[in-house]
């Protein structure tokens, strides 16, 4: 298990004037962790975040950065703030620059970076989010995904280790809030340790490795996200919903099916669910394959006459690159979002799949598909796409 | 929103690419060459100039650049009115004598005057016209930095440009609101709603200022502000344009001299 980064020792704070915000809080995060914080509004969420990277300071108990206490001087707030980036709710409110470059140019120049330096971090950060090409437009002309984009690479234009967003969803339509969490999980996977707090319980259900639910500045529930949502009491008195995953599997459970012991985290995991109680376990005699496409490499012929031999393929993006360059190649995608499990799906079908990605997520999907493999006893080919040198 | 559209315009235009420093200079000598100019010939050929670049080279709609020349073309025209009718000269064509001490005419020097005054405004607005549509603020705060004007100066421009759309946008939302509930209905009304309008975006304003603090601290602000990357390359043939432009219209100043319309 990866060391702690982030830890919460016995936290209180109350707004000058008003009720207990946080009461008594500990907890911790350990480094690569996707964390989501859930509860209704005013349970203390945001001030939680905020204390993150020293945006408010507890008014008792300790915060911990890196197993050292967090300290409040100047300097040593500036050093924290690089290591922890904050993505405000409302982006409108976080870019400042009246143009995108200079807005995720902002942090770095305030580092003290050198210009080429700057320059460097601002590109690689933009292509991070998928806007590159957006440099000299004003934000104001952007749309709100587009905006979210900026002010999340304004943040990672710092490097930061810890990634904190504040309901990085809210206000975005359902693809645009999918598209986000596809990001997250891009940057998980490269390293950061990422930190939401939200009350879309059903994004947050299949994405979280832990989610910690809060109410009334008290931790009532923390842990998987399979237990953490688990008890559907906790659940209402939280004025959320439960995940129809979890509500599903716990209404065969009522109905005396013998399910699995271990919850659906997934739509897969519950297809699997139901069909060991139905005893009809599609155990085809050729699953389908799953091709991965590296888009890193030189792909633009090869792809485009393996796809033409294949018509009717379901082809899916993982990664804001991979989609960009699907889009360049004027693909069409069936799937943008969790692409692994649903092509997994597809296999099951008897149906062969292509998945485009980036050099770095290749293994993620074959270790993805071996461990579901292992689960379920149906073996999936995983290829790789030959690119063909010219 | 007129200022938006503007900026949009200017963000989109087909010369967007074009050096800043050359379309502000074929801008700025154009309005020069108006002023410097002394007989009412050179202004219309720079105002038909730049117009014609304007609506064909920067591809700006047609009837957005008319809305957006007509409001300063009635002040003109009723200035000029106003030039004509009151200055005398020679050759008087018509005259009123209203009260014992003050009357009306029109002279031969008047209608000169008053041609040449309109020209020279309509070859100031296109010139006018000409930066706002084909430069975008973003690109002025470059030159700004690179002629010298203080940081400080700079950064505050920059956050209010950027804060405006903000404000912009809040005060839209809120005029909604109140129209929805009937809030301009009466007179009285629109006072109230109007009062209630300035209160409740002098408020979120006064959020939105906190909030812009905590987000620049939040990125270690620490009293600076990044560079627009680079500006456009010169080009030859821009250039050459530019070049061209105001040297024919200087040719034109010269030529011209001070040639009247009668």
């Amino acid at each position: 298990m990866s060391s702690i980064i982030l830890e919460a020792r016995n936290v209180r704070y109350r707004y000058p004037r008003g009720m207990e915000a946080v009461c008594d809080i500990s907890f911790h995060i350990r480094k690569g962790e996707k964390i989501a914080l859930v509860g209704p509004n005013g349970a203390g969420k945001s001030t939680l975040l905020k204390m993150f990277n020293g945006m408010i300071r507890p008014d008792s108990g300790l915060m911990l950065f890196d197993n050292r206490p967090i300290e409040y001087d100047i300097a040593s707030l500036r050093i924290l703030r690089k290591r922890v980036g904050f993505v405000l709710q409302n982006p409108d409110r976080q870019i400042i620059a009246p143009t995108v470059y200079q807005d995720v140019a902002f942090g770095p120049t305030n580092l003290g970076y050198p210009e080429h330096e700057v320059k460097r971090v601002v590109t690689l950060a933009l292509r991070h989010v998928g806007l590159e090409g957006f440099e000299r437009r004003p934000p104001h002309q952007l749309s709100g995904g587009e905006k979210k984009r900026v002010a999340i690479a304004g943040v990672l234009a710092m490097d930061p280790d810890v990634l904190v967003l504040d309901e990085p969803t809210s206000g975005l339509d359902p693809s645009g809030s999918e598209d986000i969490m596809e990001l997250l999980d891009e940057l998980n996977h490269d390293g950061k340790t990422i930190i939401i707090s939200t009350h879309n319980v059903e994004l947050a259900y299949p994405w979280a490795d832990r989610a910690i639910l809060l109410l009334e500045g008290k931790i009532l529930e923390e842990g998987v996200p399979q237990i953490a949502f688990g008890n559907p009491e906790y659940v209402r008195r939280a004025h959320l919903s439960l995940p129809i995953l979890l509500e599903l599997y716990m209404e065969m459970q009522k109905r005396g099916f013998q399910v699995q012991e271990k919850k659906p985290h997934t739509v897969l995991d519950m297809m699997h669910c139901i069909e060991t109680v139905l005893h009809k376990t599609t155990r085809l005699i050729h699953p389908g394959t799953i091709t991965v496409c590296n888009v890193d490499q030189d792909i633009q012929n090869t792809i485009s006459t393996w796809l033409s031999s294949r018509s009717g393929i379901t082809v899916g993006a993982m990664g804001t690159r991979a989609k960009q360059r699907a889009e360049n190649e004027q693909i069409h995608l069936d799937f943008t979002y969790g692409v692994i499990d649903k092509c997994i799906l597809k296999s099951l079908l008897g149906e062969d799949s292509l998945i485009m990605t980036t050099a770095t997520m290749v293994d993620r999907i074959t270790q993805r598909v071996r461990e579901y493999a292992n689960e379920s006893g149906v073996p999936i080919i995983v290829n790789l796409l030959e690119v063909k040198q010219p | 929103m007129f200022e938006e559209l503007l900026e949009d315009i200017a963000q989109k235009n087909g010369l967007r690419e074009v050096n800043t420093y050359l379309k502000l200079a074929a801008g700025l000598g154009a309005i020069i060459l108006c002023l410097f100019s002394t007989g009412y010939i050179p202004p219309l050929f720079i105002a038909i100039v730049l117009t014609l670049v304007i609506l064909f080279l920067a591809r700006v709609d047609m009837q957005t650049y008319a809305e957006l020349f007509v409001v300063p073309l009635w002040f003109a025209i009723m200035s000029v009115a106003g030039i004509i009718l009151i200055s005398g000269g020679h050759d008087l064509f018509w005259r009123w004598d209203i009260l014992p001490a003050f009357s009306l005419s029109i002279t031969r020097d008047s209608i000169n005057q008053g041609v040449f005054v309109f020209c020279r405004v309509l070859g100031g607005m296109s010139a006018i016209c000409f930066i706002s549509l084909t430069t975008p603020m973003t690109d002025i705060f470059t030159v700004f930095r690179r002629c010298k004007v203080p940081e400080a100066m700079i950064d505050l421009m920059m956050i209010i440009y950027r804060t405006i759309f903000i404000l912009m946008d809040q005060v839209v939302q809120v005029y909604h609101a109140q129209v929805m509930r009937l809030g301009y209905s009466t007179w009285r009304e629109s006072l109230n709603s109007f009062a209630s309008l300035c209160g409740a975006v002098f408020i979120s304003s006064w959020d939105a200022g906190e909030d812009l603090i905590r987000a620049m601290d939040a990125r270690c602000y620490d009293g600076k502000f990044a560079l627009m990357g680079e500006t456009h390359p010169v080009e030859k043939l821009p250039c050459l344009a530019v070049g061209v432009f105001l040297m024919l219209s200087t040719a034109v100043v010269i030529l011209c001299g001070n040639n009247t319309i009668l």
